[in-house]
Formats: C-alpha cells, sequence, structure tokens
C-alpha cells in the first residue's frame, strides 16, 4: 500500500492500482465519503472498567449537543421512570427533550433553567 | 444607481447577495453579531458593522447612516417580511430592496393573502365551514411550518387549535388561526414572479418544492416533474401568480406557492414577498441574476425582458446542507468545522457560508449551504448531484448530505412521484444511513488509521519547533 499525506489529515493511497482519498480526524477515518469510526487497540493502554454501563448504578443525563436549558423537568429526590422527560435544551431553533433511560431516583440536578451548556456537560444524575 | 448597499443578513445568503454587488461595482456593508465577527460573510464584505441582533430595525438603520449606505438587501429570514422594516426603510430615504410596505403587509397575512388572490382570479383551497375534515390550521401571520397543525376529526379541532395558536403567539406574537382543507399528497409548487415599478409582471417559472421535513423544505429543483404531463399547466399557475401579484400591487421579486395535483388542479397557498432560499435553481434554469434584477429594480429601472423572452433551458437541484444528524433523530450538530473539502466541477454551484475552522453557532438557523447542480435533463441533474454530494466532506460536525445521498437514490424521487408527505413517508419505512462501503475501504480506512496514529507518549516530549532555516525558506517562496 502506497501512501502520502498531501495535506494536513489528507492522504492519497494507492492500492493494487486503485486510487483512494482518506480522511483522517480524530478516530474518525473517511475513505472516498464512506465514513469509519476507527478505534486503535494498544495493549500498553488496557486498562480494568470500573461498573458496568447497565441497568445498575449511577447514569447521567448529559447534553447531546450545546444548548440552552429552556425546561428542567425534575429535582433532587423526584423518582422517575425509564421514559420520563427529564430536561429540554434548546440549540439552533431546535428543542431537543431529553429521557431518563431507567428508573430510578434524582440524586443530584447541575444546572437551571436558562443555563447554556456544552456537548457532554452533566445536567442531571440519576441513581 | 445605488453606490453602496447594507445586506440585513447574515451566511449564505449575505454572501451570495456581496457577490453580485462585487460583480455591479456596488460596495457592500456587512453586518454582525458578537457570535458572527469571524463568519466569512464579513469577511467578503467590503464594510461591516455590529449590530446587537438581526432582528433590530433601528440597530440596522443606524448602521446603514453611518455607512452611508443607499440601499438595503433583506436577504430572507430575518426581517425581510416585517412591513415595518420596509417602511422604517422608506421613511429613512433607504430604498428597501423588495416590494413596498404596503404589498408586505398585505399579503403578509394569509388570510388577506387569500382575499387578494382569490379576487385576483386565482383557485384557492376552501377554508373554515366549507372545508370538511381533514383540515390544515395555519397561522394567519405563518411562515416555517409554525403554528400548522393537521386535524383528521371534529373531536381533535379544540386541542390542535390551542395548541397552534399559542405556537403562534410564540412565534409572531400573533396567535390567530384559520383551517383550510388539506388537499392530501399534493405537490408544493410555487412560481417565481418579479414585477418592475412600472406594472410589468413577468414569471420565471416554477419551482417544486415537495420534498419537505416539519413543513420545511429540503430539496428544491426545476422545472417540476408534473409540468411534463400537463404541458398548459406552467403558463395557468402563471398567469394566476401574476394576477394574485398584480391584485397586491407588487413590484421587486416575489413567490406564490400553490399545492397542486397530477391532473392539473392547483390552489393558491401564500406568498413569500421577498428573496427565496432556493431562487438558485431558478437562476439556473433561466440563465438570470435574481439579485442583480431585485437591485436594478429596486432603482426603478424597468424589466429588462418580456415574458416571451423568458427561456428554461435543463434542469437543476438545490440540497439545503444542515450542521444536522440524519441517523440520529435530526439532531441539531453544531461545532467546529476542522475539515472541509468542497465540490465543484460542471454545473455545480456551491452558495456557502462556512469555511475551515468555523465554529456554526447554536444562536442560528443550522443550515450552512446551499449545493445546487444543473444538467440538460433532471436524471443527468441527479447523477450530477450525487457526484457532488461525494465530493463534498465537512469534518467535525455532523451533516444531512446522507439523507441527500438516500433521497436521490430512491426509485420514487428518481420517477417524479413526488408529495408533501413523500419524505416522512421514506423516513418512516427506514433509511440506512450506513450504507455497505465498497470491499477494500474497511481495509483502507484500517491501514491509514494504524499509519497515521499517534502513540500516546510515555515521558513528556519537547515541542518540535521547525527550524529557522525551514521557516525562513519558506517565507521567501511566499513572497
Amino acid at each position: 500500500m502506497n501512501l502520502i499525506e498531501t495535506e494536513p489529515g489528507l492522504y492519497s493511497v494507492l492500492l493494487d492500482g486503485a486510487s483512494y482519498e482518506v480522511r483522517v480526524l480524530g478516530n474518525e477515518v473517511t475513505v472516498n465519503g464512506h465514513r469509519f469510526e476507527i478505534a486503535i487497540e494498544d495493549p500498553r493502554q488496557w486498562k480494568r472498567r470500573n461498573g458496568a454501563a447497565g441497568t445498575q448504578g449511577r447514569i447521567s443525563i448529559t447534553a447531546p449537543m450545546p444548548g440552552k436549558v429552556v425546561r428542567l423537568m425534575v429535582s433532587v429526590g423526584d423518582a422517575i421512570t425509564a421514559g420520563q422527560s427529564v430536561v429540554v435544551v434548546e440549540a439552533m431553533k431546535m428543542q431537543n427533550e431529553l429521557k431518563s433511560p431507567r428508573d430510578g431516583h434524582v440524586t443530584e440536578v447541575r444546572v437551571q433553567q436558562n443555563d447554556s451548556v456544552n456537548a457532554g456537560a452533566i445536567l442531571v444524575l440519576i441513581e | 444607481m445605488f453606490r453602496k448597499i447594507l445586506i440585513a443578513n447574515r451566511g449564505e445568503i449575505a454572501l451570495r447577495v456581496t457577490r453580485t454587488l462585487r460583480e455591479m461595482g456596488i460596495r457592500s456593508v456587512a453586518v454582525y453579531t458578537d457570535v458572527d465577527r469571524a463568519a466569512l460573510h464579513v469577511r467578503k464584505a467590503d464594510e461591516a458593522a455590529r449590530i446587537e441582533s438581526y432582528l433590530s430595525i433601528d440597530a440596522i438603520l443606524e448602521a446603514a447612516r453611518h455607512h452611508n449606505a443607499d440601499a438595503i438587501h433583506p436577504g430572507y429570514g430575518f426581517l425581510s417580511e416585517n412591513p415595518r422594516f420596509a417602511k422604517a426603510c422608506e421613511d429613512a430615504g433607504i430604498t428597501f430592496i423588495g416590494p413596498s410596505s404596503r404589498s408586505i403587509a398585505l399579503m403578509g397575512s394569509k388570510t388577506e393573502a387569500r382575499r387578494v388572490a382569490h379576487e385576483g382570479g386565482a383557485p384557492i383551497v376552501p377554508s373554515g365551514e366549507a372545508a370538511g375534515f381533514p383540515v390544515m390550521l395555519k397561522a394567519v401571520a405563518g411562515g416555517g411550518g409554525k403554528g400548522m397543525r393537521r386535524v383528521d376529526r371534529e373531536e381533535d379541532l379544540a386541542a390542535a387549535y390551542e395548541s397552534a395558536s399559542s405556537e403562534a403567539l410564540r412565534a409572531f406574537g400573533d396567535g390567530r388561526v384559520y383551517a383550510e382543507k388539506l388537499i392530501e399528497n399534493a405537490r408544493h409548487i410555487e412560481i417565481q414572479i418579479f414585477g418592475d415599478k412600472h406594472g410589468n409582471l413577468v414569471h420565471l417559472g416554477e419551482r417544486e418544492c415537495s420534498v419537505q421535513r416539519r413543513h420545511q423544505k429540503v430539496i428544491e429543483e426545476s422545472p417540476s416533474p408534473v409540468m411534463a404531463l400537463q404541458p398548459d399547466l406552467r403558463e395557468r399557475m402563471g398567469q394566476a401568480a401574476i394576477k394574485a401579484a398584480r391584485a397586491a400591487g407588487y413590484y421587486n421579486a416575489g413567490t406564490v406557492e400553490f399545492l397542486a395535483d397530477n391532473d392539473g388542479n392547483f390552489y393558491f397557498l401564500e406568498m413569500n414577498t421577498r428573496l427565496q432560499v432556493e431562487h438558485p435553481v431558478t437562476e439556473l434554469v433561466t440563465g438570470l441574476d435574481l439579485v442583480r434584477l431585485q437591485i436594478d429594480i429596486a432603482a426603478g429601472a424597468p424589466l429588462p425582458f418580456t415574458q416571451e423572452q423568458v427561456g428554461l433551458r435543463g434542469a437543476a437541484i438545490e440540497c439545503r446542507i444542515y450542521a444536522e444528524d440524519p441517523a440520529n433523530n435530526f439532531f441539531p450538530s453544531p461545532g467546529r468545522i476542522h475539515q472541509l473539502a468542497e465540490p465543484s466541477g460542471p454545473g455545480v454551484r456551491l452558495d456557502s457560508g462556512i469555511y475551515p475552522g468555523w465554529v456554526v453557532p447554536i444562536d442560528y438557523d443550522p443550515m450552512l449551504s446551499k449545493l445546487i447542480a444543473w444538467a440538460d435533463t433532471r436524471e443527468h441533474a441527479i447523477e450530477r448531484m450525487l457526484r457532488a454530494l461525494g465530493e463534498y466532506h465537512v469534518g467535525g460536525i455532523k451533516t444531512n448530505i446522507p439523507l441527500f445521498q438516500a433521497i436521490l437514490k430512491d426509485p420514487a424521487f428518481r420517477r417524479g412521484d413526488l408529495h408533501t408527505g413523500y419524505l416522512d413517508q421514506l423516513l418512516k419505512t427506514g433509511i440506512n444511513f450506513q450504507t455497505e462501503p465498497p470491499a477494500p475501504y474497511g481495509e483502507v480506512a484500517a491501514f491509514v488509521a494504524a499509519k497515521t496514529a499517534k502513540p500516546k507518549p510515555t515521558a513528556p516530549s519537547t515541542p518540535q519547533l521547525p527550524s529557522t532555516w525551514l521557516t525562513t525558506g519558506r517565507a521567501e517562496l511566499m513572497r
């Protein structure tokens, strides 16, 4: 396989006489317009994962994108059922209702109405 | 003619207007809010003024006076269809590039517009008691799908009315709602009209905008595929549109929207008193620059051609490229654009407001650009659009490009078998956005990823500075 970097993050690859345009951005690799999520496994980086992502333990409701909290439907101590709306985040004129993935209790509310939040910010914790 | 024009808008449309102004030798004044300081439209204009909001009439007029602009182009959205803005420009002695404030006010009320269009002889959809279920509730002051509700049964009417009215009140400050007969499986076809200040009116053919999601247009094209089935329909709709516009004393660019079926029946929906987002498809099939035409007409020039001289050639399609993730419920995807490769080549036009490094703000509409393809036939235009979409790479954020690729390959779309419910039906059947890539792609991706992966440093490394010699050598070459 013959590879050269033609501009930062952009590679020209020749393989068996075929030509490919490949873009690399973080763990996303695009080959002729087709996107791939790539996970590089380096044995030196292996770590023991604590806790299982399941129906037990604490889970957090996070903002899927930057935006503004326009409605907060729960407070600390509230019992909550799977599918119940927790918070509404607005971005780009679109309101997005975030729901609890399972039953539990609200243990912490980290935002207030009208707060601006970043993508990935923890809004509410449920246990 | 004007010496300097302020563009009261942002993004791709502000840049698109700037480009025509440069061709005409007219200076351009951009406006921007704080989050748009680094926006492309600011950089590409001759002058720029900071404002609090794109909706502030006072701030925009103040900027126009300060920069000695003699006219204002409103673009679309924001203040473009606000009669108070047009009136304020008229009162300030600054030319508003569009119709009179009176025409805007008349057509801005959907119920008034229906009356005027009906008096002018355009067929309208039955409304009120005469409609019969199902009906569509619409905001009197409406636009952009806000305050619209489909109602199938009488017992649902009260609840739907309540929610439509409160949505309309929030969006337009006017909670009035009216009911119109719902025309099922109809096409959304609109006629571009143009009038001068001397009473001349022409139409520039139609645009089919039936591919919609949540009452928002997604793909537009000209000509409409239905025109092949109904050869006299364009002229009948064109004349109906001109009648409606004449009844409103209309001049400058305007669009008359209709619902149409495959049997040649059509009904007036509403009139948009501005340049439309989708105006490029008309520009490509007519060969005209609609912004230049708007400016000439605003300066008092007569229309430079007659209806008979308007020719339509080939087929054009437009895709509205949005920062949203079609595979994840169309969630907005603002953020930084890390990589950008833009399509080009034969028959491809890109009206864009983005660049590599631009952070798409959360404060505004998520439209990034409009990709338009033109070819001799509709089929070739679709193939060309698919080719161009394949060249388009926006790295760092998600876009709806995969949605367009799915629609343009759909057999019903290819046949031109369209109605306003088309896209909802297609989405309901479930589009697989993860199309199977050709065999060696995965292998190539893995190879490049492994080859370019940066191993995590085990010890702190000193940053590698480029050598002074190398930097100097490059600087010499760049002179």
